[in-house]
């Protein structure tokens, strides 16, 4: 067998007897390049990736978790009943569902015009730059973020101060901890995530086709509600479910922007886990309860939005 | 008159497009100025300015060790995130392998699970693999969330790649793990590296895997969590501050080298 002659470290390497009989000798054969290349892929993608998620499902199962010596835990589904028979239990899931639609459609009208403003009026060369300064604040991170907001929101932060100094108002409006303070927070940590979907897709309607409805007598509205809207569509559906995703999700931003009237779903899930431990499997059952009830609202929206690709084309 | 009813869309969307610049860096720009105000509360307007909260900051053990603890599995899960997910991109692009699309809908599930759930699943998960938890246990979770970034960004790059490149080098003696090392690698290098800037921002800033995984060591946002909850003062600025230069640094770097690599 013939080996080229390489005058680098890995010629050393490769010409070794040791790589010749493992690794040389396993990529020789289709067999071997094929367990190379799907074993740990796979194996990693049914055990982490997968794997969490069946372990899940299989605890809200069970009557009791973690195992104590002298219980025995059975099978049951009196953890997805606790759900239904309290009201502490499921209205933070309906108020996690009404900020995360609110924060969703609120998002998607104010970062649309940003978006197509990037697109399709910012210069080709501009565009980088015009892209860059809007992601500067999205490398904070949650937690400086959501930070940052109180600095705005609070009863002594600018706003209040401003308003006071002005002559608005006397004493502070309280808007920290409050649905609008939560509210407001949420939108300013996720809007990022709808700014690229929707400028990826505005940026691929070739411009001639708004030029032809202009020609054609067509204004700036109807151009946008019968051109650049439908052909946006992939771009709202993906963006709006990224952001409605993100926004179920997540868990610090209540807890430091919300009061006691803003309780979200996380927060209730958190508390089967630091609490009592054997309170595990209602946990579990209430993050399976929001994991399903959260996908089947992103994918009734995508039906709704996005189903009717032949129309857009 | 044509001309000014046509531009005035133009306008309002330049002007859109600033005042969303503006909110979007109010609140960071406040947050900064906040750290400099000499006073032990936070609290509008800042009247005496000082550099003392930053001298506090960086003498803070408590903080050096957060940002070390951070650094640490933020490169542990960076490299182990980099390794798999160009595995798996491999194993994407892979000829005569069937179940590609279901391969790739897998590896993009904890991409879609909202974060909480995925924190949740894998505090289970550890449990019943009996691992502890701890700095194992946050890397895991991290490298978990971080891996779809890492194929998607992957397979692009790997999908634009001329299949004679590889074809070539295998005609000139490598074998397919060689040609891998010496041409593919090489060739997803500035998309990688890319995907791995990501990857340590990601992980720096996690904070709902590390609440439920990590132990009583704090990582970066857990200890500026544990500040804000127990009290404000323009130390957590000061901090905060020092975090969101040194990331947005690091971002605008990546950011950088990735357009720096596409020109070419």
């Amino acid at each position: 067998m013939s080996v080229p002659k390489y005058s680098t470290g890995m010629a050393k390497v490769v010409n070794s007897s040791l790589y010749q009989h493992t690794l040389g000798a396993a990529v020789e054969s289709r067999i071997g390049r094929i367990i190379l290349l799907a074993s740990v892929p796979l194996l990693w993608l049914i055990m982490l990736h997968v794997g969490p998620i069946y372990q899940m499902l299989k605890i809200s199962l069970l009557s009791h978790y973690p195992v104590q010596p002298g219980v025995e835990s059975h099978f049951t589904l009196a953890n997805y009943a606790i759900f239904f028979q309290e009201s502490i239990y499921f209205t933070p899931l309906i108020k996690s569902f009404i900020f995360a639609t609110g924060a969703t459609a609120f998002t998607l009208v104010v970062v649309y015009p940003v978006a197509y403003y990037v697109a399709k009026i910012v210069k080709p060369q501009g565009r980088s730059k015009a892209l860059l300064l809007l992601l500067v604040p999205f490398w904070a991170g949650e937690l400086i973020r959501t930070f940052s907001v109180i600095m705005l929101l609070a009863n002594r932060g600018a706003v209040n101060v401003l308003l006071r100094e002005i002559g608005l108002i006397d004493r502070p409006i309280p808007m920290l901890y409050t649905s609008f303070s939560l509210g407001f927070g949420l939108v300013y940590l996720i809007c990022l995530y709808m700014l690229l979907p929707l400028y990826s897709a505005i940026e691929k309607i070739p411009s001639p086709l708004l030029d032809a409805a202009a020609d054609l007598g067509a204004g700036p509205f109807t151009r946008f509600r019968r051109i650049i809207l439908p052909l946006s569509r992939d771009g709202i559906v993906s963006g709006c479910s990224l952001v409605f995703l993100t926004c179920i999700g997540v868990f610090a931003t209540p807890m430091l922007l919300g009061g006691p009237n803003t309780v979200l779903f996380p927060e209730t899930i958190s508390s089967f886990f630091h609490g009592a431990s054997d309170k595990w499997p209602v946990g579990a059952a209430f993050a399976l309860i929001m994991l399903v009830t959260a996908l089947i609202a992103a994918a009734i929206f995508m039906r709704l939005v996005g189903g009717s690709k032949r129309r857009a084309i | 008159m044509r001309s000014l009813f046509s531009d005035a869309p133009r306008v309002t969307l330049t002007a859109i497009y600033w005042a969303f610049i503006f909110y979007l860096l109010l609140p960071l720009t406040l947050m900064m100025a906040m750290s400099f105000k000499d006073a032990n509360f936070v609290a509008f307007p800042i009247g005496e300015w000082t550099l003392d909260w930053y001298a506090k900051v960086l003498q803070d053990k408590q903080f050096l060790e957060a940002c070390l603890y951070s650094i640490m599995i933020a490169a542990a899960t960076t490299l182990a995130a980099t390794v798999l997910g160009v595995w798996i991109a491999m194993l994407i692009v892979a000829e005569g392998i069937k179940g590609q699309v279901i391969i790739f809908a897998l590896a993009c599930l904890p991409a879609v699970v909202p974060g909480m759930i995925s924190a949740i699943s894998l505090r289970i998960f550890i449990s019943t693999i009996d691992m502890p938890t701890g700095t194992a246990a946050i890397i895991l979770g991290h490298t978990v969330h971080a891996v779809p970034f890492v194929v998607v960004m992957a397979l692009t790059r790997l999908r634009s790649m001329p299949g004679n490149l590889v074809d070539a080098a295998r005609d000139l003696g490598a074998d397919s793990f060689v040609a891998f090392l010496r041409v593919t690698l090489p060739y997803l290098g500035p998309a990688l590296f890319g995907g791995m800037i990501f990857c340590v921002l990601l992980s720096i800033d996690d904070f709902v895997r590390t609440f439920f995984l990590g132990g009583y060591r704090p990582t970066l946002p857990m200890l500026i969590f544990a500040k804000v909850q127990g009290g404000m003062s323009p130390e957590i600025n000061a901090m905060a501050t020092l975090v969101l230069v040194v990331t947005a640094a690091v971002g605008l770097y990546a950011e950088y080298l990735t357009r720096r690599a596409r020109t070419r």
